[in-house]
Formats: C-alpha cells, sequence, structure tokens
C-alpha cells in the first residue's frame, strides 16, 4: 500500500478523484457557492498529504501533470472572452471604465492595508494578483515577487469573500441591474463570482465573463511593467 | 484533439514572442492575445476550439488543485497573518465594489 504514496501518478490521480468528489458535493448541496468544487478538491488532497505525512514536493511530482496544463488553458480563455466580446460591444466604454477602475480600487486597497499592517513584501506583492482569475495569477505572481500557492490562496479567497458580500453592498447602493452585478462579480469576484452569475441569469454571466477574463488579460499586462519600472 | 494543438500552437508562439521580445509578461498571455487576434480576423471560433473549450472549461479548476494545496508549505505565515490578511481582502472588496457599482450606473440605460 504504502508504496503507492511513492507513485507520482498516485497523486494525479487522488487529485482528480478529489475534484470528482468535490463535483459531487456540490451538486448534492444544490450548488452552493460557498463550497466550490475546487475547495473541496484542495480539502481532501491536504487531509491526505498531512495523514501520510507525505511532503508538497513528493505530492507536486504528480500534481505537475495537472498543473501544466494551466499554460494551454490560459490561451484558451481567449475563445469565451472573443464570444462576449462580440456580444457586449455597445456597452464597451462602460465595461472597460468598470474594470480598470474598478479593478484598481480594490488591489490597490489590499496592497496599501498588506504592506501598512504587515510590512512583508512578499504578501503584498502576492496581494497584488488578487484580482485576477487563478491560472493567470499563478501566472504571473512569480515575476511579481509574489508566490503561486499563496496567490491561488488570495484569488479563492476574494472569490468566496466577494460572492458574500458584493450582492448586499449593491443593494445598499440600490443597484439590481444585471449589468452592474455581472461586471463587479466578474472583476472583484472572478471564477467563483461568475459561477454565482450563472445562477442569476444569462446577462449577469455574460458580464461576469467578461469583466473576469479582461480584468485577467489587464492586469497580466500592465502589472508586471509597472513593477519592473519600480 | 485539434483544439488542444491549436492552443498549444499558441501557446508556442507566444514563448518566441516572449523570448524575442523579452517583455516581462508570460508567454501564456502572448499566446492568448494571439489567439484573440486569430479569433477577431477570422469573425468566428473554429468549430475545434469550441469543441474544446467546451470540455475543459467545466474543469479548468481540477488543475488549479496542485498549486492551491501548496499553501501547506506556508503555515507559519498561515498562522500569523491568516486573519489579518482574510480581513484585507474582505476590506479591499468594498471601494471595488462601489467603483464598479457607481461605474456601471452612469450612462444611459441599455
Amino acid at each position: 500500500m504504502m508504496i503507492l504514496l511513492q507513485t507520482p501518478l498516485f497523486w494525479t490521480a487522488l487529485t482528480i478523484g478529489a475534484f470528482l468528489l468535490g463535483q459531487q458535493v456540490y451538486r448534492l448541496t444544490g450548488n452552493l457557492v460557498l463550497l466550490p468544487p475546487i475547495l473541496t478538491g484542495i480539502g481532501l488532497v491536504v487531509v491526505t498529504l498531512k495523514l501520510t505525512d507525505t511532503p508538497y514536493t513528493t505530492y507536486m511530482e504528480g500534481g505537475h501533470y495537472l498543473h501544466d496544463m494551466l499554460q494551454p488553458l490560459i490561451v484558451m480563455l481567449a475563445v469565451p472572452l472573443f464570444l462576449q466580446l462580440r456580444a457586449l460591444r455597445q456597452d464597451a466604454l462602460r465595461i472597460a471604465l468598470a474594470v480598470t477602475l474598478g479593478s484598481a480600487t480594490t488591489v490597490a486597497c489590499a496592497w496599501w492595508l498588506t504592506s501598512w499592517w504587515i510590512g512583508d513584501p512578499m504578501l503584498s506583492q502576492t496581494m497584488l494578483t488578487k484580482s485576477i482569475t487563478t491560472p493567470v495569477a499563478v501566472a504571473i505572481t512569480g515575476q511579481l515577487g509574489g508566490d503561486p500557492s499563496l496567490a491561488a490562496a488570495f484569488v479563492i479567497l476574494s472569490g468566496l469573500l466577494g460572492v458574500i458580500m458584493i450582492l448586499p453592498i449593491l443593494t445598499l447602493m440600490r443597484i439590481q441591474r444585471p449589468e452592474t452585478v455581472g461586471i463587479t462579480l466578474g472583476v472583484c469576484a472572478h471564477a467563483i463570482g461568475t459561477s454565482r452569475a450563472l445562477d442569476l441569469g444569462e446577462r449577469e454571466a455574460a458580464y461576469a465573463i467578461t469583466a473576469m477574463i479582461l480584468t485577467a488579460t489587464l492586469h497580466a499586462v500592465v502589472l508586471p511593467l509597472l513593477v519592473s519600472l519600480f | 484533439m485539434t483544439g488542444l494543438l491549436i492552443l498549444l500552437a499558441f501557446l508556442m508562439a507566444g514563448t518566441l514572442v516572449q523570448h524575442w521580445t523579452s517583455a516581462p509578461i508570460p508567454p501564456s498571455i502572448i499566446g492568448m492575445l494571439l489567439l484573440l487576434v486569430f479569433l477577431i480576423s477570422q469573425r468566428k471560433v473554429p468549430a475545434a476550439l469550441t469543441s474544446i473549450t467546451q470540455s475543459l472549461a467545466p474543469i479548468l479548476p481540477l488543475f488549479l488543485i496542485p498549486v492551491s494545496v501548496g499553501v501547506i508549505t506556508h503555515e507559519q505565515l498561515v498562522r500569523e497573518h491568516g486573519l489579518l490578511l482574510l480581513l484585507i481582502l474582505a476590506i479591499s472588496l468594498i471601494p471595488g465594489t462601489l467603483v464598479c457599482g457607481w461605474i456601471m450606473s452612469r450612462g444611459k440605460r441599455s
């Protein structure tokens, strides 16, 4: 039995199994947004590693087969972006402004608070990618002096918090328009926000997907340039 | 598989462009932008790309599990600053939501 723990593909299989189980849990809880399959998956893998006392590097010998697929998957984001851009062309200016200024505000706030309250440059730099959908955040955080694993954690937590907080804030602002809700969920809560938008309606989802990929693209191009200037 | 091959081809193109220009942008992002330009020039999505997107997009989070599990290598940091980081993430959502909400409610209603 124990020999399996040293077999890289065991960890690949375990990760896939944990994700599938996560999907089942998500379905059984009636698509509870706060319990996305990725969260259950991460939890199950972490528990297994702890119980078997397996170091992360051993796990990654199998995990990297899945991890390496992230790069072509980022390229793939061009497809939904193209389809949505074509559909939402008439609203382009407003979307561009909301995506640019909205994401800049939330990231600047997070970066500034982290520098002020914690003062660990690595954590502040990792905060810079908090509004970028996870695969892209993981891809660029290294260049910014951040850590990929923490970047993933920040993005996922932001998504969960966003799903809890964004709709009540918009309700307080007396905003219920599907376009606004979609854009805000996409900019501030990325993929998890987008799956919440899918529950709300097609229009919300279209705006959320657009906002998520536009924010990711913009930040992926601008942040490394900004950081290389300073 | 044709779809995956197209994605990998654009990724390789991105890698070459990144190498030649030494732009501080990851090859995958350049590849994505090149694919976007290609799609705009074609005005439609090739069937092979549509099918790979439909099969891979729903399981995209699976591929993020390995890197996310890496948080366990930062146990010390999480124990020390975890709650504060969570608070920062929560607070920073408020101005972002206000700005997005405000801008999106400007202008004429479509």
